[in-house]
């Protein structure tokens, strides 16, 4: 490996390994609404690698979407949880 | 994408399906599902599609909400 | 052009006071916005956390705020310049409203990452090096210790509100 890594490549490796750390620690922690900060983390990993992977201007909006949808899932998914424990 | 790239997605998607058969809580599941989602959607930006990317970005977490509104209406 | 270490440590550093500086004007950590954050914040101070920092990071969670805002600007920046940050900033201010969040925290943090993000290109910086650098911000904020995160939150809190 006679050159180094270019700028761009270190961004996505940086971004995919912070990716997987994520998906890691998801698997690790018990209580379920203490995943949701690791599960945001990976979404801005993801989005981030999104934009990295392919500079075309419509993927700005294939990582807005991305990250849109999975904030709102989050969300979804924690107002859910917490309606239920009333219920119980 | 070169192959450590694509191993390091991979295993994401890899982690979200453990996820979804260890736990056992099923909001748990449901987390692990994004996970998945989120190892695969960069494969399919590499190749370029970008607007099944989006597509696929937006019909996911929405499968998702739909489902909880589908578990909400059943228990209350 | 090969990477460069400090570059990247210095744009998650700017990153990093971005969103926390805006987030802390908009008043994130006061309270939750929605049902989800309350009961994220609740769990992080039943794990030994701060309950201000936990109401911060529950909104994280919940919203676009202004981490989103950084880090979706650097791409669209990264992609097309100051156009593209505004682009990102416009569709971090539809994402709001998808979430049911009236706040702006979200569209500032991504205009003043425009263009701070643009600024820094100007100076040698790539807006890749924001990108990475955004993303680690986040990761020392939400991704390692929800207690000690919480706690640094919600002292910076206290000071806002001082």
């Amino acid at each position: 490996m006679a050159q180094g890594v270019n700028t761009e490549e270190a961004a996505l490796i940086i971004c995919a390994g912070i990716a997987a750390y994520a998906a890691v620690r998801i698997l690790l922690e018990k209580n379920t609404l203490r995943k949701l900060p690791f599960l945001n983390v990976l979404s801005f990993a993801v989005a981030g690698s999104i934009a990295l992977l392919l500079p075309h201007p419509l993927g700005i909006i294939a990582a807005a979407a991305y990250f849109i949808g999975s904030t709102l899932e989050s969300n979804a998914i924690a107002s859910t949880y917490a309606g239920g424990i009333r219920e119980e | 994408m070169n192959l450590i790239l694509a191993a390091v997605f991979t295993f994401i998607a890899i982690a979200g399906t453990l996820g979804t058969i260890i736990e056992k809580d099923p909001f748990a599941k449901l987390i692990s599902l994004s996970v998945i989602a989120g190892g695969v959607i960069p494969f399919i930006v590499d190749r370029g599609y970008l607007d099944v990317a989006i597509a696929v970005a937006i019909i996911a977490p929405l499968s998702t909400i739909f489902l909880l509104f589908a578990c909400r209406r059943d228990s209350s | 052009m090969t990477v460069d270490p400090l570059h990247i440590l210095i744009a998650a550093a700017v990153s990093w006071i971005n969103f926390v500086t805006i987030d802390l004007i908009f008043k994130l950590p006061e309270r939750g916005g929605v049902s989800g954050a309350r009961e994220i914040a609740r769990q992080i101070e039943d794990g030994g956390g701060a309950l201000h920092g936990g109401y911060m990071m529950g909104n994280i969670v919940s919203s676009p705020d202004a981490s989103a805002g950084t880090l979706l600007a650097a791409c669209g920046v990264y992609i097309a310049g100051i156009p593209g940050g505004i682009l990102a900033a416009l569709l971090v201010y539809v994402g709001n409203r998808i979430c049911h969040d009236p706040g702006y925290a979200g569209t500032t943090g991504a205009l003043s990452a425009t263009f701070i993000v643009y600024g820094f290109s100007l100076l040698g910086f790539s807006a890749a090096e924001f990108i990475a650098g955004m993303v680690i911000a986040i990761l020392t904020i939400q991704g390692i210790s929800a207690v000690y995160a919480s706690r640094l939150l919600s002292t910076l809190w206290r000071w806002r509100r001082a």
